[in-house]
């Protein structure tokens, strides 16, 4: 072994990095669908919607969770994104592959690289927008969302793709259960908090641009 | 009976002669009822392209040498019947191992590195006595050791996988289906660490990206999802419980 490699071998890195993307990854499946199932509550009314909004304030819940997701975002691009290949072979390697076995899973994956990347400029944009129009109220995020409706539907899409995915493969990685039934669980999850932002998306679109 | 014309898409290229660029080139033969990818190759060597390669041994799914890439997919072509495929057959060689020359490849070498590389052979201290009665083994530990030998490194699990197509040094489903193997063997006396130092890296259990593209197109059908999330959890126990 090289010297170099040798002074700096942990041989328990791959172990560690591997659980970060897992632990990470999981983190945001679910801060992602409690995030949708929060923005719901526009569904029963924008008093409900700002009293969850004031209860999270008031309880330092959003000081605490905004400035932790972000931490966890930005280590699961770190520890997940240590996997894409970047050099232009490999890149052409992975489409013409992906091409020629037509396998679904290999797809998906394809596309989960793609939305993660996505997700990456988008949710950065978002969080932005968010923390400089604070606090979160019903108003507010309405006008937002009448505004930038596409750029909403778009992140949530691309959210809902990664989330649901994401979750689905560290299932069939860890192996706590097969993948044909965990594929359909998954999908049905992913389907119902899709409608859900969806119908959050449209009351929003419709209760906004009043000014 | 009815016959009718097959057409093939073979894929050909002799690095013997790099100046000639690989190209595909096509092939039209008569398909006899229960006629295989073997057989279709076989028929146009003799009659068509003399100079075509390609491997096979067994012709009967066991030696694992005839594995190519079947319309898109990793496949045995001695388990592939052309009556199964519609349109046009196209034959490529398997990606990952050297190229020989058209659809032939060198899998010898790459398995043999990974025998040596999982170190694929039982650990023991125990002197081997051959006159004395045979250890009994318990059948259900048989019967999972049995599992994961029916492995017949015919390469379509490595073909298949996007990690292996880009990390030279990734072991795949069937290093790591064979380490599977030796976990579950109560007569190799390796330690988890050993096991860990073999295989609990992104060469091998944590390289795995899930896209189970081995599992999907095992000619075996070999449960690798299964032994690659049992390897990845005994990885997680041995690195951090060290047990």
């Amino acid at each position: 072994m090289q010297a170099q490699k040798l002074l700096t071998r942990n041989p328990r890195a791959e172990l560690y990095y591997d659980l970060v993307e897992l632990l990470t990854g999981v983190t945001l499946v679910g801060f992602l669908w409690t995030h949708m199932i929060f923005v719901a509550t526009i569904l029963l009314g924008k008093q409900t919607f700002n009293t969850l909004s004031q209860f999270l304030d008031d309880y330092y819940l959003s000081y605490v969770g905004i400035p932790f997701i972000i931490l966890v975002f930005v280590t699961h691009i770190l520890a997940a994104g240590r996997r894409l290949p970047t050099r232009y072979q490999e890149q052409k390697i992975i489409w013409r592959h992906a091409r020629m076995l037509k396998g679904t899973d290999t797809w998906i994956w394809v596309f989960q690289v793609i939305t993660g990347a996505a997700i990456f400029a988008l949710g950065s944009i978002h969080m932005w927008m968010v923390i400089t129009g604070w606090p979160i109220r019903a108003m507010t995020s309405a006008d937002r969302m009448h505004s930038f409706w596409w750029f909403y539907l778009v992140l949530l899409l691309l959210g809902e793709y990664h989330a649901g995915f994401g979750i689905y493969r560290q299932f069939v990685k860890w192996g706590w259960f097969p993948r044909k039934p965990l594929g359909y669980v998954t999908k049905m999850i992913t389907a119902v908090i899709l409608a859900l932002g969806l119908a959050a998306l449209w009351v929003m679109y419709e209760l906004g641009g009043a000014v | 009976m009815s016959t009718k014309q097959r057409k093939f898409s073979i894929f050909r290229y002799n690095p013997n002669t790099p100046e000639k660029k690989p190209f595909m080139q096509d092939y039209v033969i008569e398909e006899v009822p229960g006629m295989t990818i073997f057989t279709a190759l076989n028929k146009i060597r003799e009659d068509l392209d003399p100079s075509l390669m390609f491997d096979f041994v067994c012709r009967a799914a066991i030696c694992g040498s005839c594995a190519m890439i079947i319309n898109g997919r990793p496949r045995l072509a001695c388990k592939t019947l052309t009556g199964d495929l519609k349109g046009t057959i196209t034959l490529m060689p398997l990606p990952v191992f050297k190229l020989i020359g058209d659809l032939s490849v060198d899998t010898g070498t790459w398995f043999r590195q990974l025998q040596l590389r999982t170190e694929a052979w039982i650990h023991t201290d125990k002197k081997f006595d051959p006159d004395a009665v045979e250890e009994r083994m318990d059948n259900r530990v048989a019967l999972e050791i049995y599992e994961a030998e029916r492995c017949i490194e015919c390469g379509c699990c490595i073909a298949g996988c996007v990690t292996a197509n880009i990390r030279e040094d990734f072991l795949g489903a069937a290093g790591i289906n064979r380490v599977a193997r030796f976990m579950v063997d109560p007569r190799d006396e390796r330690t988890p660490q050993q096991y860990f130092d073999v295989i609990g890296s992104d060469e091998g259990a944590f390289g795995c990206m899930a896209l189970m593209a081995c599992d999907d197109n095992c000619p075996m059908q070999l449960p690798l999802q299964s032994q690659l999330a049992f390897v990845r959890r005994k990885m997680l126990a041995f690195g951090l419980l060290g047990k």
